[in-house]
């Protein structure tokens, strides 16, 4: 759908605070027209009849209540429209959120982080101006004109007819200017997500850049993508600001118009001096809305500018879900990948006809050479992405065929690179498990080796974690996420080299966690370092996305093939 | 002065690099006005003028008012075009100017100063407050300069035809271009800077949501989240609608000044004119002059109401570039020897005040040409080490010296360009694979690349990406996995060419067949250059180091040849 019928759409779900919005300014109007009656005829009164100021008093009051009522509607129609954007903008970005959740993490690692926030945020945010104002002031800019004709033709028809004649020209130019305007936002929403990107680039890398003697270059840079987005910016406001130099010109010239012909028509005794004031005084306010308009032109462009990349967005084919088989699976668990072909790029495959079985309650370490294929095998468990052939069964059931909310509750995970929320230690491990209690809490730092960390800690338990764990060495993340894991107390537990940032010591105190931790339940450990595999209950070795080993350590170290290759290159290492 | 004041005060000091641009907004932005009423107050005495002398058949040079009326009509529209141009490319041109300034600010203040922000957070400040404080310009300077400027000439120009008048719309222009304007600085000042917080909040939230969602997944914390982010949402929108609902009173009361001193002005002018002290098309001036006057102040007091949100932006990001560096240079500095053995004595280091040591009484030696590695648990104070050499955090005690000259008593980028590190957590830029690499040496041929690439072991992956080196590595290296990071950090490094060489745990995320090629490539690339390795595990490191030194909390405990480290030399004995 074109990002213009995606706001109409869009507008009709806030159709009644729109329309109560319309109908204030259309009783704006009125009082304006009746405004200017009032204060033409005084003023015609007060000149030619030199009436007293007693006399002229109930006409300026008049005109001063009116002027009263058209405050109370102002900031009406803006509450109604401030109301309409409102329930957009919180609808939008709930529904942009729910698709990027669907879309899940495989799609986001491709994606920048920079340019998805920018989105979500600033972008949604760029919409309210659309329906709060742009759209109630394109109504008013019908209304308003209308009723001066309405009431103008009447006092003076020359000026009704200059008004009638100028009107459709100013549409009609901005239209042409438009397009080109429209043209000309999209490349400046582009420069300046990408200007976004740019920055938060060079920021999370301030350090590398220091390290590199590169700071002055990156400045450099950034000056040129500064200087562009001014360029591109300049291009398109000299465009934009065309089209409100031609109504700006359309509006003074025709009141200079109306001027001087009204002038004229008093001096030859045509027209009356209280019509003409008439219409001179209504003249300004017929092109003042379409002006306004043209003001807020830029919300129109922004507008649709977010509402294409909203649409890119939402447009994104979802990866399948369960196919509605929403069975469970009960634990124990026994996992088998049968035939699993996954790509995640055509020509690089990640894994090619593997065939792999854990059984219920055991535990399986998957060792091979980087890129061998290893974590995508927890990438697909984790429903993250589906094979794109064979299948994986869980207790004899299909991967896809199973609720995939419940399934993930039976799984603990401990990931390679694990995130750190914005919160507290707290709010960090109780990501794992919501209701968890003070005591689970320190159980499960306890058993992680979290709880000596948490002691050292400025303010324990409370102590604020930033983006990427600051204040946390890698390790201490790591420990994180084994708490989390170990607060999760899940069937099955994925493990992605869990003790890969750990020393000698703390790793096999950690291990033997999560032996115990692994007893009784179905495990898949990742593992570079061969001294982790060999106390698994079964090894398999992948090689270019496939299993080329299947036994025991004794088994395959007899068997003096890939494994043995890996042990010994292992100890070497 | 005030603490507003005062950082009113300081941002129209950074701003003064473009004063040139924004002095001539202003002026076009006065003459556009001023054009404005003038035709709207020419007209309206010269349809009265025309209106008397049709009635009472007396002559009028009309010409000169008629032309007038159309010159101001094409000097209003012209000069508004150029206002916008010119406004809009002096706040462009601060913008980019500020924008450079807080980089330039802040890079020294890496990683000491900054770490302690979220990233999504320092984003947020440096984008959005940078880009809100364009409406300090924009929506205050300049209406506030016009109306400065013009509204004493109104005034002027009344007191010249009757002065009562006059005094009416000083009252009332204070009234709406001071006193209102004020009220809604006031007013606004609390809603203002909860929406600019608001809107961080939520930036940091959706950082969450996006780069903790495979978490958040498995998890079940989806929902969490997208209740928080409505939450926050709903909270923003409650600020934003009393701003704007301050902003609507405030911009729609200055109309009704207008036709108050409008009405003002017609009563007391028809007085006049019956008294005979004012002519009839004068009253027809009055009252247009009245009603036109007040478009000049119309913007005030709406963007005082944003004000505040604006201040919040600017006390905000000076915060955030006023931190002092955690490391400064001597001055003067002394130049660093180009080569030397390089030690450290009794080093003590701690992140904060309170903060326990992280180094406590480090003593080390590498000397020039010799390769060490330093051995220990997590949290011993290896990568503090590399920290304090690399003077990024400052020693509380103790000296550490290149060549026998204090590291202390030189520039900090001198001493940094004498080292290349393999950080632990490296940042792979959003570019290039070679652009990612050039950027330890920009000038590096296409066989200093291929050989550092082939070094790091990254040759067969180059060799798989369908663009070769011109594989875009997505944000972060999203792309990568952890050990092609790690190598693409590791070819970065080798490509840098320094004396200093320091690989913090080079093998992460590495299969220890390509760990173990890695250190039998890097051992002749490395000839004649003093290397540290750090690591936490002793492993196929023997062709590679001569000596190894072990760490335990803060110090360095032992320090033997490498060849006492069975593990070091492949015999397969674990590890320290």
């Amino acid at each position: 759908m074109p990002a213009p019928d995606w706001l109409r759409d869009r507008s009709r779900s806030v159709r009644p605070l729109l329309g109560a919005a319309i109908a204030a300014s259309a009783a704006n109007a009125l009082a304006l027209i009746a405004q200017a009656a009032l204060l033409a005829s005084a003023l015609d009164d007060a000149i030619f009849a030199h009436a007293s100021a007693r006399a002229l008093l109930p006409a300026l009051l008049g005109f001063v209540l009116l002027g009263g009522a058209r405050l109370g509607l102002t900031v009406l129609t803006r509450r109604c429209g401030f109301n309409a954007g409102r329930r957009v903008v919180t609808a939008v970005r709930s529904e942009l959120l729910a698709q990027v959740q669907r879309l899940g993490p495989q799609w986001l690692a491709r994606q920048s982080s920079g340019d998805l926030i920018t989105r979500l945020v600033d972008g949604v945010d760029q919409l309210a101006a659309y329906f709060a104002r742009y759209l109630p002031q394109r109504a008013f800019a019908v209304v308003l004109p209308l009723a001066i004709l309405a009431a103008a033709f009447p006092a003076d028809w020359v000026t009704g007819l200059v008004l009638l004649l100028t009107a459709p020209l100013v549409p009609l130019f901005m239209l042409l200017l438009g397009h080109a305007a429209e043209r000309a936002s999209q490349r400046r929403w582009t420069a300046l997500t990408r200007l976004g990107a740019h920055f938060l680039d060079a920021l999370q890398g301030l350090v590398t850049l220091r390290l590199f003697g590169a700071g002055a270059r990156e400045q450099a840079l950034l000056a040129a993508s500064s200087e562009a987005y001014r360029s591109e910016t300049m291009a398109v406001l000299r465009v934009a600001f065309l089209s409100s130099l031609v109504l700006e010109f359309f509006a003074t010239v025709s009141i200079a118009v109306i001027a001087v012909l009204v002038g004229f028509r008093l001096l030859w005794g045509d027209l009356h001096f209280f019509n003409g004031l008439f219409v001179l005084l209504l003249a300004p306010e017929f092109f003042l809305p379409l002006r306004t308009l043209g003001t807020l032109r830029h919300a129109r462009m922004d507008a649709l500018a977010v509402a294409a990349s909203v649409q890119q967005i939402l447009a994104e084919p979802v990866p399948a879900r369960a196919r509605g088989g929403g069975r469970v699976a009960q634990a124990p668990i026994a996992i088998a990948f049968e035939g699993v072909d996954y790509a995640h790029a055509p020509g690089r495959p990640a894994l090619a006809g593997l065939d792999l079985r854990i059984a219920a309650g055991r535990t399986l370490a998957v060792v091979g050479d980087s890129g061998a294929g290893k974590s995508t095998l927890l990438t697909l468990l984790l429903g993250f992405a589906r094979p794109q052939r064979g299948r994986i069964r869980i207790n004899g059931i299909d991967l896809a065929d199973l609720d995939l909310e419940r399934w993930r509750q039976q799984l603990a995970w401990v990931p390679q690179r694990p995130h750190v929320f914005a919160g507290s230690v707290r709010d960090n491990l109780r990501i794992a498990r919501a209701d968890a209690d003070a005591l689970a809490l320190q159980r499960a730092a306890a058993a992680a080796g979290l709880d000596a960390i948490i002691g050292q800690l400025p303010q324990g338990w409370d102590t604020p974690l930033g983006e990427h764990g600051h204040g946390l060495s890698g390790g201490q993340v790591q420990r994180l996420a084994l708490a989390r894991a170990f607060l999760r107390d899940a069937p099955v537990l994925l493990l992605d080299e869990p003790t890969q940032h750990l020393d000698a010591a703390a790793g096999a105190a950690i291990a033997e966690a999560l032996a115990r931790l692994g007893h009784g339940r179905t495990v898949l450990a990742i593992a570079h370092r061969m001294q982790h595999a060999r106390v698994a209950d079964a090894i398999a070795v992948l090689q270019s996305g496939r299993v080329v080993e299947h036994g025991t350590h004794a088994e395959l170290l007899a068997a003096g093939a890939a494994y043995a290759r890996l042990v010994r290159a292992d100890q070497a290492a | 002065m005030n603490g507003r004041a005062r950082l009113l005060w300081r941002l129209l000091g950074l701003l003064r690099p473009w004063w040139g641009w924004m002095a001539l907004g202003m002026l076009l932005a006065l003459v556009s006005t001023l054009a404005g009423i003038g035709l709207l107050t020419l007209s309206g005495w010269f349809i009265a003028s025309m209106a008397i002398a049709g009635a009472g058949g007396v002559a009028l040079n009309y010409f000169t008012p008629a032309a007038l009326i159309r010159g101001f009509a094409i000097l209003r529209s012209g000069g508004r075009y150029l206002e916008r141009l010119v406004t809009h490319e002096a706040t462009l041109r601060a913008l980019g100017g500020l924008r450079i300034w807080l980089f330039a600010r802040l890079l020294p203040l890496a990683p000491a100063r900054t770490g302690v922000l979220r990233d999504a957070e320092l984003f947020s400040r440096l984008r959005a407050d940078i880009d809100g404080l364009e409406h300090l310009y924009l929506a205050v300077l300049v209406p506030l300069a016009v109306a400065l400027a013009a509204l004493p000439l109104v005034v002027i120009l009344q007191a010249f035809y009757l002065w009562p008048v006059a005094l009416l719309t000083l009252l009332l222009a204070l009234l709406a271009g001071v006193l209102l304007p004020w009220w809604a600085w006031h007013r606004g000042e609390v809603p203002g800077a909860r929406t600019i917080e608001q809107a961080a909040a939520l930036r940091a939230a959706a950082a969450d949501a996006l780069q903790g969602a495979a978490e958040l997944a498995l998890y079940g914390g989806e929902a969490m989240l997208a209740a928080r982010i409505a939450g926050l949402t709903a909270d923003q929108q409650d600020a934003r609608a009393t701003l704007d609902g301050l902003q609507a009173r405030a911009g729609a009361l200055v109309p009704l000044a207008a036709q108050l001193a409008a009405a003002g002005s017609v009563l007391l002018g028809s007085a006049a004119l019956r008294a005979g002290a004012l002519a009839a098309p004068d009253l027809a001036l009055l009252a247009l002059l009245a009603l036109a006057a007040f478009e000049a102040i119309a913007p005030l007091p709406e963007a005082l109401a944003q004000l505040g949100a604006t201040l919040t932006a600017a006390a905000r990001v000076f915060a955030l570039a006023d931190a002092s560096p955690a490391v400064t240079d001597a001055n003067p500095p002394l130049p660093l020897p180009a080569r030397g053995d390089l030690a450290l004595r009794d080093v003590h280091l701690r992140y904060a005040e309170a903060a326990p040591w992280a180094l406590e009484g480090v003593d080390l030696d590498l000397p020039q040409g010799h390769r060490v590695a330093l051995l220990g648990p997590s949290g011993a104070g290896k990568s503090s080490v590399v920290a304090a050499l690399l003077r990024l955090y400052p020693i509380q005690h103790g000296r550490i010296t290149l060549g026998g000259c204090p590291l202390a008593a030189c520039r900090g980028d001198d001493v940094r360009a004498a080292i290349a590190v393999v950080e632990q957590r490296t940042h792979i830029f959003n570019a290039s694979l070679l652009d990612n690499l050039l950027l330890a040496r920009p000038d590096a041929s296409a066989a200093m690349v291929e050989a550092a690439v082939t070094a790091a072991q990254l040759d067969g992956f180059v060799a798989g990406l369908p663009e070769g080196y011109d594989t875009w590595l997505g944000e972060a290296g999203a792309r990568l996995s952890g050990g092609e990071a790690r190598r693409v950090a590791i070819a970065r490094a080798l490509l840098a060419d320094r004396p200093i060489l320091v690989l913090d745990e080079p093998t992460e995320g590495l299969d220890a067949v390509t760990a173990q090629r890695l250190y039998a490539a890097l051992a002749p690339r490395v000839q004649g250059r003093s290397v540290l390795v750090i690591t936490h595990r002793l492993g196929g490191l023997g062709g590679l180091v001569d000596t190894v030194a072990v760490m335990e909390s803060g110090r360095v405990r032992r320090c033997a040849p490498a060849a006492a480290y069975p593990a070091a030399s492949g015999s397969g004995i674990p590890e320290a």
